[in-house]
């Protein structure tokens, strides 16, 4: 692995149903630290499976897959991996209902060794980047599709992960809660200087991005 | 984590309702015994006779059975290892008890014991409550405190025995359950009263203090073999201990029951809860906790619901005894105790149950794969 490339993939297949369903059938790609990358296509082409591989929530068959320096073709548990690297924005918000704002955010830190004070400042602090702070003590239900998704990007940040992977975060929003959510998190990924893989079908989102893969079938078919 | 059971109130309740069910039985249960093991430990009181002689074939105190001649009271005096003994003469009193009043002590009258007063404390009566009665007085008599009660009747009230008048001299509380629902009064005057002159119905036996109580009663036995059964108060305080251990025996049974039923109820409403809540799990994996950190929060919240239920349980169990006691039984001598076995019992019980049941439901949480998590609607 270079030393600045985040993600390396090679020939990575993954099956489903018994084999067969071919979900990924050799994908290769490399992905720069700090990169913002769409990834289009439709819907059943494996742009999801591929993101999914990326942030160990699952295992491929074959193939290599490197992750900020670690082989999750070899780890064994990949939970702290996933605490400590990936910060995971899902097209539902997915925030725990009966907790509150801020400790929808803290969730992530209660696997590492922070101290809860420490948790608690972090956790208003990344809440105040998105614009929700005074809303931290809310319960998540009380709060509009937009507010949600903005803390579910909070949550992703709050371990200083070096991937934010975002699986079409704004496909359950209006365009112009969209848009907010979209700039929100094009500058966190410049400030933060976080590597942003971003699933999307909406060309103008994918847009926004340094690069596009185009997906189809399991394969990555051009990069633009 | 402790809201999280709660989440769905109904099933929460109802899951907690079972358990506080087996719980309370089993507090309720543990109070009854608690209450018997200490009204028979204190029948064996410093100071009072260790052995009981009736006259072979008839009941624990003689009461029913054939009555012994009163030489033997000085007989069994000088039998190697004896202090002192004391003839009794029970009978039961035809006191009617107009006054209400249920329970123990007032069912068809009260036990009436005659006994030379100088020998009170071999049944256990070092004080009395005004004066003790006379020897050879015709009618005075003191009463135990349940007959007091039940009966209404202070120290100068009078009772009505045999068809003659006695006065109340004093009350008395000996701490033992049968004496304290009859009464004494002077052996010769209820002998003549009874027709029973010369005869006492059973004889106490106090054993010098470095002599066996068990040795003395077997040689009491061994000598009148045909005659005369001897059991000391230890035998009998076995006895009502292995009926007790009866009950103890029914309470763990129902609290092995409580644990299966309860923890069927348990491992349901955890299945649902967790099943419920398959993409949250989903997210908390994505977000890197570990399978054992969920695994300890699903038992976790299995355990807060079934300690939850183990209060609900003791409080529960604690009213429905104070409610039966008020209710059917009025004898102060006889009372429900709490025991802190009892307690721990009902805790532990619980805590087992938050385990069992929480165990399955909570090792299929932490095995869920992330991507199916996530995906699950």
């Amino acid at each position: 692995m270079t030393e600045e490339n985040v993600i390396e993939i090679h020939n990575l297949q993954k099956t489903y149903d018994k084999g067969k369903i071919k979900a990924l059938n050799g994908i290769d790609l490399e992905i720069k630290k700090g990169e913002f990358i769409s990834i289009m296509g439709p819907s059943g082409s494996g742009k999801s499976t591929l993101l999914n591989m990326i942030g160990a929530l699952d295992r491929a068959e074959e193939g290599t897959i490197k992750v900020a320096g670690i082989d999750l073709m070899k780890t064994r548990d990949l939970s702290e991996f996933r605490s400590q690297e990936i910060g995971f924005v899902f097209q539902m918000h997915n925030l725990v209902p009966n907790l509150s704002v801020l400790e929808n955010v803290e969730i992530p830190m209660y696997e590492t060794r922070v101290k809860s004070e420490e948790m608690r400042r972090r956790a208003l602090e990344l809440l105040e980047a998105v614009g929700l702070k005074d809303k931290a003590d809310k319960n998540p239900t009380k709060l509009s599709g937009g507010e949600r998704q903005r803390v579910a990007i909070a949550r992703a940040l709050v371990n200083h992960p070096s991937i934010i992977l975002a699986d079409e975060p704004t496909g359950a929003l209006d365009s112009k809660t969209g848009d907010v959510i979209l700039n929100l998190l094009k500058s966190l990924h410049s400030k933060e200087q976080v590597t942003l893989v971003m699933v999307t079908h909406e060309p103008y989102v994918a847009e926004m991005a340094d690069r596009i893969l185009h997906v189809l079938d399991g394969k990555i078919n051009n990069s633009s | 984590m402790i809201k999280n059971p709660f989440r769905n109130r109904t099933r929460a309740t109802l899951a907690i309702i079972g358990i506080a069910i087996g719980i309370a039985t089993i507090v309720a249960l543990g109070m009854v015994t608690g209450g018997l093991q200490s009204s028979t430990q204190s029948t064996l009181k410093a100071g009072s006779a260790e052995i009981t002689v009736t006259k072979i074939g008839s009941g624990n105190f003689g009461s029913s059975g054939g009555v012994l001649d009163e030489s033997l009271v000085t007989d069994l005096k000088n039998t190697n290892g004896v202090k002192d003994t004391a003839g009794i003469l029970r009978v039961n009193s035809n006191v009617s008890t107009s006054s209400g009043g249920s329970g123990f002590g007032s069912m068809g009258g009260f036990l009436v014991n005659g006994i030379d007063s100088s020998k009170l404390a071999l049944v256990g009566i070092d004080s009395v409550n005004g004066t003790i009665f006379t020897n050879g007085s015709s009618n005075e008599i003191i009463i135990g405190k349940t007959v007091a009660q039940n009966l209404n009747k202070t120290v100068g009230s009078t009772i009505d025995i045999y068809g003659t008048e006695f006065e109340v001299t004093g009350i008395f509380e000996s701490g033992n359950f049968i004496y304290d629902t009859g009464a004494f009064t002077s052996l010769s005057t209820l002998q003549n009263l009874t027709n029973n002159t010369g005869k006492v119905s059973y004889i106490q036996v106090k054993v010098n203090d470095n002599a066996n109580a068990s040795q003395v009663s077997k040689t009491i036995q061994d000598e009148r073999p045909n005659d005369l059964s001897a059991t000391t108060a230890v035998d009998q305080a076995n006895r009502i201990n292995q009926s007790l251990g009866m009950i103890d025996t029914a309470s763990w049974a129902i609290s092995l029951l409580a644990i299966v039923i309860g923890g069927v109820g348990v491992i349901n409403t955890m299945i649902m809860s967790v099943f419920e809540r398959t993409r949250e799990i989903g997210v908390l994996k994505a977000v890197g906790w570990k399978d054992r950190r969920i695994l300890g929060m699903i038992l976790g919240e299995s355990i807060i619901l079934t300690l939850v239920a183990a209060v609900v349980g003791i409080i529960l169990g604690i009213v429905a005894v104070e409610i039966i006691f008020k209710l059917f039984i009025t004898s102060q001598s006889f009372e429900a105790v709490l025991t802190m076995d009892t307690l721990l019992k009902a805790f532990g019980v619980a805590l087992l149950v938050g385990i069992v049941g929480g165990l399955y439901p909570a090792y299929r949480a932490s095995r869920l794969a992330p991507t199916e998590a996530l995906r699950y609607e």
